[in-house]
């Protein structure tokens, strides 16, 4: 536990460095990718690892958050590190009011209700053109630069900003999940997720907990949406509340290892790296290939690289004792 | 003395099938009660009732004089009511002290507390050695000691164990019985379903037989045993009665 809390460490203090020697925009772009991947993955991870609530509507919560924030700079001159709160905000409250009721469901029809929702919400946002600018999407204008009391951090001109914002972001969902794991709230999320009527039998209110979970998870996924949002520049409504959006946030998770807090970044570093390796030399084949790695994981290691890696140690012990 | 649960005309249907039908009893504290009758009487649907699982379709439920029909199951654990399950319910991918730890967590919010409590009480069930285990991993024996010390886990005034001797060789419902008493000593009401006569006529002070949902027959073990009602519901419906 504690080695691992070092190694955590010692990681991202590396990672921090990494401006300071590679300047190249492609490549810090893919590391900016590399966060958003990663904390999307850990914030999903949240309700679909621990509480083993498949949501395949997380878009709902990345494109509010998104939203929330654009409109706010766009029509009320808010400042994105403001706005992105009140997105975080709404996206909880809907959130909470969602699950309020799709709870209820279990399995594949709780995965179809979560579809549902992002899909209602999507087409809200396409067709409530006062408030979203409709199909035509807002682009971010000038992003206003931060200041902390009188002295400027930045004012958004390079990569290297959004680099920052990024890491802090992935390690903020990763200390979330971490948390979360070793908390009542984990212990309970996961008592739900291998067996609800036994977890129910032993006290555990169980909509309360995954409402719990997926408020936790929706505010997440908010905050790590509009950072995305604003990294783009551009928001419009397939955009962000897509289906392909929450499929990849669910795929960082079964690639990386589901429930698991490493997980994710193992996941994100497959994906993230892989298609750009793969759209530079396959160009449109690239989601061919990808396709069929998917399906080589989920065969080979359905417990995700994390779990097919601990299965082996733990069996190497095993064979050692 | 005031029971500690009682059932009034408890009844639970299922569409036109009648799974409970006027089931009248009381639980007296301390004492462990036989629920016994062949297959299909009633004995799980009326632990679902009484745990809130199923809400009785007719009839009261009192804990402790408080009427409890209408509670979900985990209000139910809290009240200080737990229950093992019959196909026994591992948290497959916790290991064994991670699924008492959960169990521990009913009575508070602190992790290591939970932990303490979950460790006390796989000693007691004998598992301290099989902690780090996955539960889905254990055989049938362990799986049963594991739902009852998650289940004591939860520090209840009383527990409902349905058939945790099921599936069992000798050697290892000896334990279980040991168990029972060892939790009777510790002053714990139970309600136990079991087939196996022996076990009931070692362990229980009261029995309560059901047949087709409704109550047959009520009173000390041997006398219940005897009862020539009893021995026809038995041999009618799975060829011998074990006594």
């Amino acid at each position: 536990m504690k080695r691992t809390f070092v190694i955590s460490v010692v990681a991202a203090a590396l990672l921090a460095l990494v401006p300071l020697f590679i300047q190249s925009p492609y490549a810090l772009h893919i590391f900016i990718l590399f966060f958003i991947v990663v904390a999307l993955g850990e914030s999903w991870n949240i309700l679909g690892g621990f509480a083993g609530q498949y949501s395949v509507g997380h878009s709902a919560w990345y494109g509010i958050g998104a939203y929330g924030a654009f409109i706010l700079l766009q029509q009320k001159n808010v400042a994105p590190w403001f706005g992105v709160w009140v997105g975080v905000a709404v996206a909880v409250i809907v959130a909470l009011a969602v699950g309020w009721i799709t709870f209820r469901l279990r399995g594949p029809y709780f995965v179809l209700a979560s579809i549902a929702v992002a899909e209602i919400i999507r087409l809200l946002a396409l067709n409530w053109k006062d408030l979203t600018n409709g199909a035509e999407g807002i682009l971010a204008s000038d992003l206003p630069p931060l200041k902390l009391g009188g002295t400027m951090i930045t004012d958004w001109n390079s990569k290297t900003p959004y680099f920052y914002m990024g890491l802090l972001m992935a390690v903020f969902c990763i200390a979330v999940n971490y948390v979360v794991k070793g908390s009542k709230l984990g212990y309970y999320l996961q008592a739900i997720r291998e067996d609800q009527d036994a977890a129910h039998s032993l006290g555990i209110p169980l909509t309360l907990y995954k409402n719990a979970a997926l408020g936790i998870s929706a505010a997440c996924t908010a905050l790590a949406g509009s950072f995305a949002a604003f990294y783009v520049g551009f928001i419009e409504p397939q955009g962000v509340f897509g289906i392909d959006v929450s499929i990849q946030m669910v795929l960082t998770c079964i690639i990386g290892g589901i429930g698991t807090v490493s997980g994710p970044i193992f996941g994100a570093l497959v994906l993230v790296v892989l298609t750009e390796m793969l759209r530079a030399s396959l160009a449109q084949a690239h989601l061919l290939v990808y396709g069929v790695l998917v399906v080589v994981v989920i065969l080979v290691m359905p417990e995700g690289i994390v779990g097919f890696a601990s299965q082996r140690l733990r069996r190497r012990k095993a064979a050692a004792a | 003395m005031t029971a500690l649960l009682e059932l009034r005309s408890v009844s639970r249907y299922f569409g036109g099938v009648k799974a409970n039908q006027d089931v009248t009893f009381s639980v007296e504290p301390g004492i462990v009660l036989g629920l016994i009758g062949p297959n299909g009487a009633g004995k799980t649907t009326l632990f679902n009732c009484i745990t809130g699982f199923y809400p009785p379709s007719k009839g009261d439920i009192f804990f402790e004089g408080a009427r409890i029909n209408g509670l979900s199951p985990d209000q139910v654990c809290k009240l200080g009511m737990a229950r093992t399950w019959q196909k026994v319910r591992p948290l497959a991918k916790l290991t064994v002290l991670e699924n008492t730890v959960v169990g521990g967590l009913c009575r508070t919010r602190s992790v290591p507390e939970a932990r303490e409590i979950a460790l006390q009480q796989l000693r007691v069930v004998g598992l301290e050695k099989r902690a780090d285990v996955l539960a889905g991993g254990l055989p049938i024996g362990e799986r049963k000691k594991l739902e009852l010390a998650r289940v004591l886990a939860t520090q209840p005034r009383m527990v409902l164990l349905d058939e945790v001797m099921g599936g069992l060789n000798a050697r290892e419902s000896e334990e279980i019985i040991q168990l029972i008493l060892d939790v009777k000593r510790r002053g714990l009401t139970q309600v136990v379903i079991e087939h196996d006569m022996k076990a009931i006529v070692r362990t229980c002070d009261r029995i309560v037989v059901l047949n087709s949902g409704e109550m047959l027959a009520e009173g000390a073990p041997q006398q219940v045993v005897n009862d020539p009602r009893v021995m026809a519901a038995y041999l009618g419906d799975s060829g011998g009665m074990k006594a």
